[in-house]
């Protein structure tokens, strides 16, 4: 039995390659993810470690690099025990040109029934997302998804868990 | 069998008044819509979403259903042939909450859609692109192109 799916359709006024840039490189995924760094070469079974605040706390693998089209990798949630035993799910990013703008379609799946990752991850995309448009259109980052806020971020993941604990 | 809803969560650098006026004025709305959304929003009131290209044409109908200004805004909806089939309007709900920091959560909940229908394929399609060219609006004074890009998908 599998678990529920995840998809989010933006659409973000901006260019392939400054999207990319800003999915795969620490300089931006700091502004507007919670303070993240990410560390990969991106390439297909490479790792890849996604770090603030001296801890890590999401690893995975890319599965898929198109440069300007679609990445795709495995997550596995690092920051809390109990998150860390579930088995990975996918996030997919399909970046499709659209006249002026880029249509961004993000699919997070492969969760199993009852994860206790998904409710974190749903209500964290549409924050992270809503601020990568924010910053990718007007160039500020909304302020709710800054480093200082991680820390919040982390625990409402952890509330969302554990209220579908049993 | 309950029928399928589609939510749609988005976050905007705004406040709640600003993205109150920007769905319920009908020349705001047209600004980031290619629509104007047209009612005086009280309950009980129909409203009129209409095109903007000089045709006057009305796509969709509803009424008011429940209105508490700049909070919460629950419509029905309907094209105008299918507006006296109840098995064929659907309900679309704005929940619009401030965060911290000047940012506003919109949530777009779309209720009783009857499954596998063009209306479900057509505001699924649609709803991502309406709010992101609210979103672009009110956060830079420019809305995507609606139009353009309906257009060009359409000729995919």
């Amino acid at each position: 039995m599998t678990g529920p799916n995840f998809v989010y359709v933006s659409y973000i006024r901006t260019t392939p390659e400054k999207l990319w840039q800003a999915l795969t490189q620490s300089a931006f995924t700091r502004q507007y993810w919670f303070g993240h760094a990410v560390e990969s070469d991106w390439k297909p079974g490479s790792a890849i470690r996604f770090f603030a605040a001296g801890k890590c706390d999401v690893q995975g693998e890319v599965l898929a690099s198109d440069p300007y089209r679609r990445l795709a990798y495995s997550w596995r949630v690092d920051f809390d025990e109990a998150l860390r035993n579930e088995e990975p799910s996918r996030v997919s990013f399909d970046l499709e040109p659209v006249g002026p703008e880029v249509k961004l379609t993000v699919i997070h799946d492969q969760f199993g029934a009852g994860s206790k990752v998904y409710p974190g991850i749903s209500n964290g995309w549409p924050m992270v997302l809503a601020s990568l448009k924010s910053l990718l259109e007007t160039g500020e980052p909304l302020a709710a998804t800054s480093e200082a806020a991680l820390c919040a971020a982390r625990q409402r993941s952890l509330d969302l868990a554990r209220a579908t604990a049993a | 069998m309950s029928k399928p809803s589609y939510v749609y969560v988005s976050y905007i650098r705004s406040t709640p008044e600003k993205v109150w006026q920007a769905i319920t004025d009908r020349e705001i709305s047209k600004q980031y819509w290619g629509r104007s959304n047209r009612s005086d929003w009280k309950v009980g009131s129909s409203w009129e979403h209409q095109r903007v290209d000089g045709s006057n044409i009305t796509d969709i109908v509803g009424q008011v259903v429940e209105t508490r200004p700049p909070h919460h805004l629950v419509i029905s909806w309907a094209t105008p042939s299918d507006a006296n089939d109840p098995g064929r309007v659907s309900r679309v709900s704005f929940d619009i909450e401030p965060q911290s920091a000047g940012i506003v959560r919109l949530t777009v909940t779309h209720s009783e859609l009857e499954p596998g229908s063009q209306m479900e394929r057509g505001i699924t399609w649609g709803w991502p692109l309406v709010l992101a060219s609210l979103k672009s609006f009110l956060e830079t004074g420019e809305g995507l192109p609606i139009p353009k890009i309906k257009e060009a998908q359409q000729s995919k």
